[in-house]
């Protein structure tokens, strides 16, 4: 069964087509990342499938549970980044955490070593009983990628993992990334970081004006666009002229 | 300086002209109707109560003079409380701060712009009940045309002045006391003002913080007319009672009490500007170099919780007991209520006579209920709301909205009960009710707390404010007001429905009339299936909003 199956998904917002008819099937252990410039439609992708907005038109199946008819149990697949990480100001990292394990009732014996293992891990040990009102971006994007890997979904969805990382912590999630798709989980990935597409993508879609312009993996891509680059792909693919192969 | 700040405020105008643009039209209709109902229901309230008093042989006009004083000065109180209470987020704790500061605009413009939005978040309310006492004030007392937009431009000038007064406040504790956290701050300046205001009334009325015990109607009457009110030649409320009432007489003192207060507003405005120029910018910087940085070790969340609801429900109380605009309003309110409800302990014994004591009672029922309703517009609002972007993992969670807004009903409602009983349990104690009106009134209020948890929280879900982390800006803002006079004309309409049984129920027992059953079941059935109705629907449209938003 597929992991995740999207079917004709539009979506319009006043009048205006922000996603065209999306048609997408993800399996176990790959890794999709969605590239494309601003206003795209990543982030609308993205949250279609979180259950964050109402499809014009259009189905998406997770585990074979369409989302509209069971929503508490299909999103109980489900673990989302979104690009701006939110953590309650009043709360510490640590309370966070808690709170996302208490919402998805997390019940592993091994919780608390687990937890200070991952803590270790991306370097949020010294200040995660800080309220988190303090902490910077990356700060938040670590304790956030830390309440990810505590409930451990099978489908993965994030929405720009990089922004605000420093090189170490970029390379440590790169990692973790890599991880997950090795322990069959599936991870969509919307960024515009290509090197990061480069390295770690089994399918890479291209996304302009609502409309997926391509998708395959980097071999069909080169072929498709004759340029070796993904920074010249990108360009090419992403431009209004550029070739549609879906 | 007068540049930047014109440019400041046409960003910030342009932004609420956005917002106003962007309402839909059944919001936008909704909010200009229920605004209307709730000042025209005001203004009809105070003419009718204005025309009682000035029909009162002898004392009516003097104690309808006295009557407006000390709503004025109530409202300066109240002004300052809800000033200092907003100024802290506003002056220190906003978001955009960062980007004004950085910007190359002298920090005096920033002050102004922010003393200017301030006053207005703070004012609102009660400019909105302001304005048809001093228009219904001129009606009854026969006001030639010229008080209309004067009285108007004065009270607009009067909401300056605390405004002014709790950013210096502010300002200076933070300057001289960096160490202090917000809630610290807010605390110190309240209890100077209410220590102040003590004060103030004690050395300048002694007489009306005692209460007059006669029953002899001469020494009662002779008590009303020479009692003093808190005002005073140095206090703005008087200045403000005098231009109202300067019409009566001769303009001369009407003009004269405007130039004052005029000039006084300019001054306390010009002396917090001095004030602002010389500390605002180092107490904006000291609050960021010691910003509350401390370590928690032990918390409800320090290890999950086996249970969704549960975690729900402690994440919201860490929030709450951290959020120190919050619990000091709170604490605010609830102290005020325990000092009223003790001050019925010292019911005067005219009231003793049990027809007046059942009176007492349901006059003290209604105003209780009225409380509430502030206070769920106030804290219960503002829930969903707060919930700002983290209402992006709850949607993405296998968690439904319906799961999420019953716990906060739940808790809520619990809280809210708690409030309500004990109330109404010591009021009717203190005033020594009949035994039947003081199992019944728990009850009533049991379905009135229901009732206001739910249009609080069913609004605030269908009208969220997820951009504002400022509880006290949600609840001000249009959805606020429509859940206050929703909340408000629900009360109102409870009053209404109950009455006739009450009346009813006090023909029988102190005028020996028959009991009309049909009349008190029927109003109880009433009562009981409306707020029933109001229990329902306004959590469903809440529920069903979220359901169908797009986040």
């Amino acid at each position: 069964m597929n992991r995740l199956v999207i079917k004709n998904l539009r979506k319009k917002f006043n009048n205006v087509w922000a996603l065209e008819s999306l048609n997408l099937e993800l399996n176990q252990g790959e890794i999709f990342v969605l590239l494309g410039p601003n206003g795209a439609g990543k982030t609308t992708t993205l949250k279609l499938i979180a259950g964050l907005l109402r499809p014009t038109e259009g189905e998406i199946t997770i585990e074979g549970i369409d989302l509209s008819e069971d929503p508490i149990k299909a999103k109980s697949f489900i673990g989302y980044v979104p690009d701006e990480p939110f953590i309650y100001n009043k709360l510490t990292g640590r309370e966070f955490i808690n709170f996302v394990a208490g919402i998805y009732n997390v019940r592993n014996p091994d919780y608390e070593t687990r937890l200070a293992e991952l803590m270790d891990i991306l370097d949020i040990g010294p200040w995660i009983d800080e309220l988190s009102e303090s902490y910077s971006h990356g700060m938040k994007q670590r304790v956030i990628m830390c309440q990810l890997l505590m409930h451990n979904p099978d489908l993965v969805l994030i929405d720009e993992p990089l922004v605000g990382l420093d090189p170490k912590t970029s390379k440590t999630v790169r990692e973790i990334f890599v991880k997950l798709k090795d322990e069959g989980k599936t991870l969509f990935i919307s960024t515009h970081t290509l090197s990061f597409a480069r390295e770690i993508a089994t399918k890479i879609g291209i996304i302009n004006r609502g409309e997926l312009k391509f998708i395959g993996d980097m071999e069909e891509l080169s072929r498709i666009s004759g340029k070796k680059d993904i920074e010249d792909i990108y360009l090419k693919l992403s431009d209004d002229n550029g070739i549609v192969q879906r | 300086m007068i540049r930047d700040l014109v440019l400041i405020l046409s960003a910030r105008a342009k932004m609420f002209l956005a917002a106003v643009k962007s309402l839909s039209a059944i919001r936008a209709v909704s909010f200009v109707f229920v605004i209307a109902c709730f000042v025209l229901g005001a203004y009809y309230i105070f003419i009718r109560v204005f025309g009682y008093l000035m029909n009162v042989e002898v004392i009516g006009p003097g104690l309808l003079d006295r009557l407006i004083e000390m709503a004025l000065f109530v409202f300066f109180i109240m002004l300052l409380f809800s000033n200092v209470i907003t100024s802290f987020s506003t002056f220190y704790n906003s978001r955009e701060l960062d980007f004004l500061f950085s910007l190359p605009v002298p920090p005096t413009s920033i002050y102004l712009a922010k003393l200017l939005e301030n006053c207005l978040y703070a004012s609102w309310a009660t400019l909105t009940i302001a304005f048809p006492l001093i228009i219904a004030y001129g009606v009854k007392t026969g006001a030639p045309p010229v008080y209309y937009p004067l009285s108007i431009v004065s009270i607009i000038i009067y909401m300056v002045i605390p405004a002014a007064i709790a950013s210096a406040l502010i300002a200076i504790l933070i300057r001289i006391l960096p160490r202090l956290g917000p809630r610290e701050v807010i605390m110190i300046s309240l209890a100077l003002i209410l220590g102040l205001t003590y004060l103030y009334v004690k050395v300048n009325n002694p007489g009306l913080l005692k209460i007059f015990e006669t029953e002899n109607e001469q020494s009662l009457l002779l008590f009303a007319a020479q009692l003093t009110t808190v005002g005073g030649v140095y206090i703005p409320s008087t200045w403000l009672s005098n231009i109202l009432r300067g019409f009566k007489g001769a303009a001369s003192s009407a003009t004269f009490n405007f130039l004052l207060l005029f000039f006084v507003t300019l001054s306390t405005l010009l002396i917090s500007f001095i004030i602002a120029k010389v500390c605002y910018v180092r107490s904006w910087l000291s609050t960021g170099e010691h910003s509350n940085k401390k370590v928690r070790r032990k918390s409800f969340l320090y290890h999950p919780q086996r249970n969704a609801a549960k975690t729900i429900l402690f994440k919201d109380l860490l929030i709450f007991v951290r959020e120190p605009t919050q619990w000091v309003q709170l604490s605010v309110f609830l102290i005020l209520l325990v000092v009223y409800i003790f001050s019925l302990r010292r019911t005067p014994i005219y009231f003793f006579f049990p027809l007046w004591r059942t009176i007492v009672a349901f006059a003290n029922f209604a105003y209780i209920s009225f409380v509430l309703a502030t206070l769920g517009v106030r804290f219960i609002f503002p829930t969903v709301s707060l919930e700002r972007a983290g209402i992006w993992f709850i949607g993405s969670s296998p968690l439904s909205f319906r799961k999420v807004l019953l716990v906060k009903y739940i808790f809520n409602l619990i809280t809210a009960v708690i409030i309500m009983e004990v109330l109404l349990l010591s009021a009717n104690l203190f005033i020594k009710v009949g035994r039947g009106v003081y199992l019944l009134m728990p009850v009533i209020g049991l379905f009135v707390a229901a009732s206001l948890v739910s249009i609080n929280l069913g609004l605030g879900s269908r009208f969220p404010h997820f951009n504002e982390d400022n509880p006290s800006r949600i609840a001000a803002g249009s959805g606020g007001i429509i859940a206050a006079l929703m909340s408000i004309a629900y009360v109102g309409a409870s009053i209404v429905i109950l009455a006739a049984p009450a009346y009813n129920y006090l023909s029988h027992k102190f005028m020996d009339m028959p009991v009309n059953h049909l009349l008190v079941y029927a109003g109880f059935t009433l009562f009981v299936l409306f707020s029933t109705f109001t229990i329902v629907m306004p959590l469903r449209i809440g529920i069903r909003s979220l359901e169908r938003r797009d986040f």
